[in-house]
């Protein structure tokens, strides 16, 4: 009799143990993923901001370096027109260079930021700023990139109704590098335009 | 004795009565205050947007009314001037008229940011809408003024002629369009960055 109470007691106590130990894992394991895949999200959304910032910095430098050396001379002179065509004939390319360049010094610029949202994926200041001034630079960008655009259409089918002439068939390679640096900086706009959905997708509340 | 306890009695009720006020007020001002906030930044928001509906239809008004016709045949140029002779016009009329019908569309939203202040969806959904809509009536804007410059100034490098010494009011009508339409892409921009502030964390 005395035996049996005695086995009886020692069976409780792994009884305890063992519920107590399945909990005490259980909270752990939730804690560490929810942490996990909080940061991991943000973090994620700030290193492809990073990268799109680093591509779009290699676009605009790649638009403004095209465009500033469109330069083309012809070899013989003709009636009409004069014998060289370079960016700065014409004010809206002139406008393209100056905005396309201030655009990538910009980006630059914003790397630190974009740096300082992957370090601290919470901290909503500088993603703040990076989205107001993404923002301002964007719509210079589309400004630069519409005014030269419109030109580019002009050089190369002219109009009937103003007597605007088409200069494209003389200066072929000077408008095939200016349509480029056109069609680079448009490429560009949509980076910009996916890093303000992405500023704006981190900034929410989770 | 009897008057000594009466006394003791009447601060003490009234001390209890103010202390019991004052949590109460506290709570519902902060409660206040953070819907106010966002409510004020909503209200705001929907502001701007008739305020780029009224900017955006003057343009395109403005500018798919600039006919002129000249009393007189001139040597080089045709007699009359209209914003479909240039694609680039025609490309701004139909991009604001766009932008308008996209902002019109838009209001249900901005309503629903009114009232209910702390909803994320409808304020997000905005942003990337009025991130796209900012970047059309930005490209329809600029295009059209490189062609109002060119068509003031003209260019001799190119012997493009200027034609607003003959089609005076067509160029002052197109002008008065693209200042329209860079007024709404002022306004777009405002609001995106609304959009952007109110989405943070409170």
């Amino acid at each position: 009799m005395a035996k049996e109470s005695t086995t009886i007691d020692v069976g409780e106590p792994s009884t305890v143990t063992k519920s107590s130990s399945h909990v005490v894992k259980d909270a752990k394991k939730k804690g560490f993923v929810a942490v996990a895949s909080r940061g991991g999200a943000k973090r994620g959304l700030a290193i492809f901001d990073f990268l799109l910032r680093l591509a779009a910095i290699a676009v605009t430098i790649g638009a403004a370096s095209v465009m500033y050396t469109a330069e083309e001379t012809l070899p013989f002179f003709t009636q009409f027109l004069q014998f060289q065509a370079g960016y700065d004939d014409l004010p809206a390319f002139q406008y393209f260079v100056i905005a396309v360049a201030v655009v990538a010094s910009y980006l630059v610029l914003s790397l630190p930021f974009s740096i300082v949202s992957i370090v601290r994926p919470h901290a909503v200041a500088p993603r703040l700023i990076l989205l107001i001034c993404d923002t301002l630079v964007v719509t210079l960008n589309t400004s630069a990139a519409a005014a030269a655009a419109s030109i580019t259409y002009l050089a190369h089918n002219g109009n009937q109704s103003t007597n605007w002439l088409p200069i494209c068939q003389q200066f072929g390679d000077f408008c095939q590098n200016v349509s480029t640096a056109v069609v680079a900086d448009s490429i560009a706009i949509l980076f910009f335009i996916v890093l303000i959905i992405i500023s704006a997708i981190a900034l929410k509340r989770h | 004795m009897k008057s000594d306890s009466i006394a003791v009695d009447v601060p003490a009720e009234s001390s209890s009565v103010i202390k019991g006020k004052a949590p109460l007020l506290g709570l519902a001002r902060d409660h206040t205050g953070s819907g106010g906030y966002k409510r004020g930044l909503s209200i705001f928001d929907f502001l701007l947007r008739l305020a780029a509906i009224v900017a955006a239809l003057a343009a395109a008004a403005t500018m798919g009314t600039s006919d002129e016709t000249l009393p007189f045949f001139t040597q080089f140029l045709q007699f009359e001037a209209s914003y479909d002779d240039l694609p680039t016009f025609q490309f701004f009329v139909v991009a604001i008229a766009i932008v308008a019908g996209y902002l019109v569309l838009s209001l249900p939203f901005s309503v629903v940011t009114i009232v209910r202040p702390l909803a994320v969806a409808p304020r997000l959904l905005l942003l990337v809408l009025d991130t796209a809509a900012l970047a059309l009536d930005t490209a329809a804007a600029s295009a059209a003024a490189a062609i109002v410059y060119l068509a003031h100034n003209g260019n001799t490098n190119t012997n493009w002629l200027p034609i607003c010494q003959q089609f005076g009011d067509f160029c002052q009508k197109t002008s008065g369009a693209v200042v329209s339409a860079f007024a709404s892409v002022t306004f777009l921009a405002i609001l995106v960055v609304i959009s952007g502030v109110s989405l943070k964390r409170p």
